[in-house]
């Protein structure tokens, strides 16, 4: 069961070939047996999961409405919040915090009769590439257990590439989504800013973040999306857009479809990278695409601006953090400042400091112009970019990260780990809809992704192109072999 | 180069209400730095003109209001039952003014 798509999943549901209580028991037994290998999640909701299932196989008896996602199981990043289950954000701030509502997007996925099977690990708080910073443990790559996952979406990555279940959400603000998917070989969407509803999502960067989804292949995340692109009045940067159909009409090929390529800004590129990218838009031509170059060279300058933007809007949200309504007291704390310094000092772990920090210094009286002013003026420049490259292409194609997977530990250093973002902060500074997917491994037999960029609003497209390349490529079809077997074998 | 110093770093765990540890204080001091200088490059960028961006999307270049009326509200008990500490129906901090 385990190599079925989310579509094939639903098809058999629908079909009485399986029961929803069997394939709950058969992903929670995987994720039992499996699991202790990566460490991909932080909490598994045995109880949710059965107590849904249950509910699926008495009203496909009774012929009542199932949903377009009715069977299927699903993965919630530990930053999104479902009642009455713990929300972590991998952070020890919140260990004990029991969220009082649902996300939108979880309430969406529910409703059209998704199975909620487990919480994923992640960066604390989504700060980091790796999920090494997550504040409870380390997440690793199916593809090779020395390896991190990336992130901070980490968890989800790792699940979905051992197919631990088919679909898993995931928030990406300046990567999040697309650089793990890239480094566990499986296929990550993050959507139009404003697409998916951020109410109930713990914010890092407000203006940045966004949810998105993961999976093995590009028509279940269009599904995905039919589900959670919806207009939400409790988020006032939610697009106020009809939901769309993301499965109609998907192509076989690219012909008519004028791609852009910004080699110049991808001239430094690691030769592995490059020689898999290049590989990857011959692919596209075949397929009857245009190819045209563009110039992107502003985005050389992106993971400033963004750690400028990413960190103050950080420094803000993560004010609420204080020990006082919710989350962990520090139990040594006996006055009202100690409370506030001790809990936040003991809770928060070394990143989410640096960034709070870094966020207030360059929102402080005397450094705003400096700083944030002139990051904020920058990204209108970037966005002018990506609007005049889109005026003599179709979609954007680009690599995912500099490099695959890296070693556990390899990168100490905070801007070295700054610098994995530089390809997939563009996007989010711009906040396009862009999607990884699979292209081949490198000579170390790890995973890399390649990415396609749409023009805002352009979801579908994304999707619907990457679906093309995806056919032609056949790359998403692989599956780490220590996890390619039934787990009770 | 910028002017990050321990000072700096010093005044931003007072704003910040973190109080880092001394070994803390040394990394933090290099890392901040080291990242406040490689921001620097922005200033290759002429931005004379340019609007400062608030809004990603033109689509989100209005307010986005909605009528003003009375929603559900979380019950009492259901909000208290995440407070570290409370008492009678409140959350529950040490004194703040001295007797």
């Amino acid at each position: 069961m385990y190599q079925l798509s989310a579509l094939e999943l639903r098809e058999k549901f629908l079909k009485k070939k399986t029961s929803a209580m069997e394939i709950t028991r058969y992903f929670l037994d995987r994720i039992h047996k499996l699991n202790p290998q990566i460490k991909a999640f932080i909490s598994i909701l045995e109880e949710r999961a059965f107590a849904k299932a249950k509910t699926l196989d008495e009203n496909i008896e009774k012929n009542k409405y199932l949903g377009k996602l009715a069977g299927i199981p699903i993965i919630i990043k530990d930053n999104m919040h479902i009642k009455g289950e713990i929300t972590t954000c991998a952070s020890k701030f919140l260990t004990n915090y029991k969220a009082l509502f649902d996300s939108t997007a979880i309430r969406l996925l529910e409703e059209e009769g998704a199975i909620l099977i487990g919480k994923s690990n992640m960066d604390e708080f989504a700060m980091g590439s790796s999920t090494e910073r997550s504040g409870l443990f380390p997440t690793y790559n199916p593809w090779n257990l020395s390896c991190v996952p990336g992130g901070s979406s980490g968890g989800s990555a790792a699940a979905i590439a051992a197919r631990l279940s088919p679909l898993a959400t995931g928030s990406d603000t300046g990567g999040s989504i697309r650089q793990p998917a890239s480094m566990c070989g499986v296929v990550g969407f993050k959507p139009t800013y404003g697409r998916v509803s951020r109410f109930g999502l713990v914010a890092f960067g407000s203006s940045l973040d966004q949810i998105g989804c993961f999976g093995t292949n590009a028509k279940d995340l269009g599904l995905m999306m039919e589900v959670m692109g919806r207009h939400c009045t409790k988020d006032s940067t939610s697009l106020n857009l009809p939901g769309e159909n993301y499965l109609d009409n998907l192509p076989e090929s690219l012909k008519g479809t004028t791609v852009g390529v910004p080699w110049h800004f991808l001239e430094d590129l690691d030769n592995e990278v490059y020689d898999n990218f290049k590989a990857s838009v011959d692919i596209l031509k075949e397929l009857g695409a245009k190819i045209v170059d563009i110039n992107l060279d502003i985005m050389k300058y992106c993971i400033g601006v963004y750690y400028i933007l990413a960190t103050a809007e950080a420094s803000t949200n993560l004010a609420r953090f204080d020990g006082i309504r919710y989350g962990i007291r520090s139990a040594s704390a006996k006055t009202l400042d100690e409370i506030y310094d001790i809990s936040r000092d003991e809770g928060f772990g070394a990143e989410v400091k640096k960034r709070i920090m870094l966020g207030t210094y360059v929102l402080s009286s005397g450094f705003q112009d400096a700083y944030y002013k002139k990051a904020q003026k920058i990204r209108t420049l970037m966005i002018r970019a990506c609007d005049e490259a889109f005026e003599k292409c179709d979609i954007i194609a680009m690599p995912v990260s500099p490099s695959s997977a890296f070693e556990i530990g390899a990168i100490q250093d905070p801007l070295e780990m700054y610098l994995q973002d530089l390809f997939t902060i563009p996007a989010s500074l711009a906040g396009l809809p862009c999607i990884s997917i699979p292209s081949g491994f490198d000579s170390k037999n790890k995973p890399l992704g390649f990415q396609l960029i749409g023009p805002q609003m352009h979801d579908v497209s994304v999707i619907a192109k990457a679906h093309a390349f995806e056919k032609a490529s056949a790359h998403t079809k692989k599956i780490p072999p220590l996890f390619d077997k039934e787990h009770y074998e | 180069m910028s002017n990050f110093d321990k000072q700096s770093l010093e005044s931003l765990e007072k704003l910040c209400r973190i109080k880092l540890t001394s070994q803390e204080e040394v990394e933090f001091l290099d890392s901040i730095k080291e990242i406040l200088d490689y921001v620097e490059q922005m200033n290759e960028i002429d931005t004379e003109g340019v609007a400062p961006c608030n809004y990603v999307l033109k689509e989100m270049q209005m307010n986005t209001t909605r009528e003003d009326k009375v929603g559900k509200t979380l019950p009492r008990e259901e909000f208290l039952s995440n407070a570290p500490e409370q008492i009678g129906g409140m959350i529950r901090i040490p004194p703040v003014m001295k007797q």
